[in-house]
């Protein structure tokens, strides 16, 4: 983690949601640079140049058309290059499959897309100040799913 | 029983007519013995009487000699003695029978050779007196003892042949004494072989008759079961067949014929005729199932196709299984029953099974859309109206915050359904997921999950010891938080709700509504409250989907929580209850079966 601000990605089909989403860290008003990516493909692309500035969170989306959150995660994991991204994934349904998939592929949490802007603005500050490393190492099904 | 009687009689036939023809021998040999003596001794009296005849032939030829010798002397005339040279080879002709007639008797014998000297001697002084007499020396002493002596030979003659006849008669008598005890007893004792023979016969006829009885009845249970074996192969649409092994012959039922569309006996039973009514496509398969059977002398079950002569394919299935009779002939008894409707049924079950299956599909990715396309755009508007707030607060009119406000508990009451239907199509049955669960554990973790509405409302909830189940734990959870949730929902204004949780046991004759079960006792844990209750008569209601009793501006709820409880219940095998007065508080029971 560089030490004036953390780098944020967020990958999602949604014009909607990357609008509440920028909103937020615009109100938010922390020491963060956020990008945005209208779908995995996207996003994939921007990672694998040779150059590109890896983010220290990346949000994923699940439900993403060509290529979706879940694939996305795959292809992160099999990189060593990613290694130390922690992920996020952000998504509107909270099934239990989904859960269990991206646990199972080794997203860092899960985020339940909310339905306040005062509580996405919470979620979202809290998991840019989280101890990544403290959060990882203790990680298991329960914890995995962020509740507020 | 019956046969087994049967079995025995035929032994006691069998001694019976061993015996029978032991006697009948017996009597035979008897019988023959008998009439052996009888004849014998028949023979015995003839003997005796010829040998009589004999000596009194001997005596008479004597006698006419002398007479013939008299009568000369006195009349000289020589025509006297002519029969004298008759009688002398009559003497011995008949001296040379009698010897023939007691060879086997010596004291006869001897008799005889004495009588023969005597003879002899009579003979001689015969002559002599004779040649006295035709030399004319009538009156010389010499002739006149001569004559003397000859009258005393004659006389000891006479005497001999006396003696021979009384001691002839003599042996006669004794042999008479012999044979005459065994002659006499001879009648008595057939008559009474005869009777016991005709106890015997008597007997086997008895016997006879009383294995015929039986034999009849036998075969009245042998025409009865022919006739329930007909109507059996009617109404299960099956027909027997038996094939000789050593004569290859056939013989068909008559409901064979009409599973094959025919009138019964219409053609020849045989293989051929059967065969010609295979389905084209199964006919190499048949024939070389039969091919097989011809070789194994067994058949395991077939699978085949038959047309009939108007055209309609039915479904086959045949088996059959050696059977050797009791003269040792080889029988392969088949049963070719017709199971066209079952697979039939087959078919439309399958075609059932694939329709569940798409509806369930169908009804999967509706909890997708219901879970995710759903609730985003809810979650967009909710979000959005939060914005509104938060920005726009100052810009919005008294009116337009109202409005803000309607839409606001509308967006909420329509996320509050999509939830409660989700929970509803989630909450499924699978038998894994059935474990051995601390109750008062799951009760704990779902009084834990509604704490704060239980301190908003000081609701005070006890319950007694529950024991362990096996259940599916989740649900369980879900089915307390729905229960005391409805409570704590619909408490009574300004009066602090008062939940007791209680266990009892319940045999299936109490259980109200329920008519069968394979359960015998159920686990019963009930849910009382003060609340506001209802009327009796919704107590059914109240678990259909949906269904609500109060308007949704007096209490939130989607009428959907009982519900789930009731498939959760269902789940179990068990039965959910409801008890209300209003205003008097409310009683839900679930019954859940006591297994193992």
């Amino acid at each position: 983690m560089r030490e004036d601000y953390t780098y944020v990605v967020l990958a999602d089909d949604d014009e909607d949601d990357r609008l509440f989403f920028t909103e937020a860290f615009e109100e938010l008003k922390m020491k963060t640079k956020v990008d945005i990516y209208k779908d995995g493909v996207d996003l994939m692309n921007a990672l694998n140049q040779s150059d590109s500035v890896l983010p220290n969170i990346l949000f994923l989306d699940l439900n993403m058309p060509m290529k979706s959150g879940l694939e996305c995660l795959k292809e992160i994991k099999d990189n060593q290059r990613f290694k130390d991204i922690a992920i996020a994934i952000y998504s509107t349904s909270a099934s239990e499959e989904d859960i269990e998939d991206t646990f199972v592929n080794g997203a860092n949490i899960y985020i339940k897309k909310p339905n306040n802007f005062n509580n996405l603005k919470k979620i979202l500050s809290d998991v840019v100040t989280m101890n990544w490393q403290y959060h990882t190492s203790g990680l298991n099904k329960d914890n995995f799913l962020l509740r507020l | 029983m019956l046969l087994k009687s049967l079995y025995s009689s035929e032994r006691f036939l069998k001694i019976i007519f061993g015996l029978s023809l032991f006697i009948v021998l017996v009597m035979g040999g008897m019988s023959y013995q008998l009439i052996r003596k009888l004849s014998k001794s028949f023979e015995d009296v003839q003997h005796t009487y010829q040998v009589h005849i004999e000596l009194e032939k001997l005596l008479s030829a004597l006698k006419d000699a002398e007479s013939g010798k008299r009568a000369f002397i006195i009349s000289n005339d020589s025509t006297f003695l002519e029969p004298l040279l008759n009688s002398e080879s009559e003497l011995e002709g008949s001296l040379e029978r009698l010897k023939f007639l007691t060879k086997n008797n010596p004291e006869q014998q001897k008799n005889i050779a004495e009588l023969k000297i005597k003879i002899d001697k009579n003979l001689e002084i015969f002559e002599k007196t004779l040649d006295l007499a035709q030399s004319n020396k009538i009156d010389s002493p010499e002739f006149i003892s001569s004559f003397k002596e000859g009258r005393q030979t004659m006389n000891s003659v006479r005497f001999k042949i006396m003696d021979m006849t009384t001691h002839e008669n003599q042996e006669l008598g004794l042999r008479k004494e012999k044979s005459s005890k065994t002659l006499s007893n001879a009648p008595m004792f057939l008559y009474y072989v005869l009777i016991i023979s005709l106890l015997i016969l008597l007997l086997t006829y008895l016997q006879i008759s009383k294995n015929l009885k039986i034999l009849k009845e036998k075969n009245e249970l042998l025409e009865t079961f022919k006739e329930s074996t007909t109507q059996s192969e009617i109404i299960s649409k099956h027909g027997n067949w038996i094939w000789h092994v050593e004569d290859n012959t056939f013989e068909f039922s008559d409901n064979l014929y009409r599973l094959l569309g025919e009138e019964p006996q219409s053609f020849e039973p045989t293989l051929e005729n059967f065969i010609a009514f295979a389905h084209p496509d199964d006919l190499d398969k048949l024939t070389e199932q039969v091919n097989k059977m011809m070789e194994n002398e067994d058949l395991p079950f077939i699978h085949y196709r038959i047309v009939q002569k108007n055209g309609t394919i039915k479904h086959f299935k045949a088996y059959g299984k050696v059977l050797i009779d009791s003269d040792g002939h080889r029988k392969l008894l088949g049963t070719t029953a017709d199971i066209t409707d079952e697979i039939e049924n087959y078919r439309l079950i399958e075609e059932r099974n694939l329709e569940l299956e798409r509806n369930n599909k169908e009804l999967a990715s509706f909890n997708y859309v219901a879970s995710h396309d759903l609730q985003e755009p809810l979650r967009k508007i909710q979000t959005f109206i939060s914005r509104l707030e938060d920005k726009e607060q100052a810009n919005l009119s008294d009116n337009g915050k109202v409005y803000i406000g309607r839409i606001k508990s509308s967006s909420a009451r329509m996320r509050s359904l999509i939830d409660d239907l989700l929970q509803f199509s989630r909450t499924n049955k699978s038998e894994e997921a059935f474990e051995d669960s601390n109750i008062n554990i799951l009760l704990e973790t779902a009084k834990h999950d509604l704490a704060e509405i239980i301190s908003d409302k000081r609701a005070r909830i006890s319950s007694d010891s529950i024991p362990s189940m096996k259940v599916i734990p989740f649900q369980i959870k879900q089915l307390f938080l729905n229960l005391i949730s409805n409570s704590l929902k619909y408490s009574r204004e300004n009066v602090a709700p008062v939940i007791t949780i209680s266990y009892s046991q319940t045999h299936i004759d109490d259980l109200p509504k329920v008519k069968y079960s394979k359960h015998n006792r159920y686990h019963t844990i009930s849910v009382k409250d003060n609340g506001i209750g209802f009327e009796q008569e919704y107590a059914e209601q109240i678990f259909t989907l949906f269904s609500r009793l109060h308007n949704k501006n007096e209490y939130s709820g989607t009428g959907i929580g009982l519900s789930i409880c009731k498939k959760i219940v269902d789940n179990h095998h068990g039965y959910i209850t409801a008890e209300s007065k209003p205003n008097q508080g409310s009683t839900f029971t679930v019954y859940l079966p006591i297994t193992n």
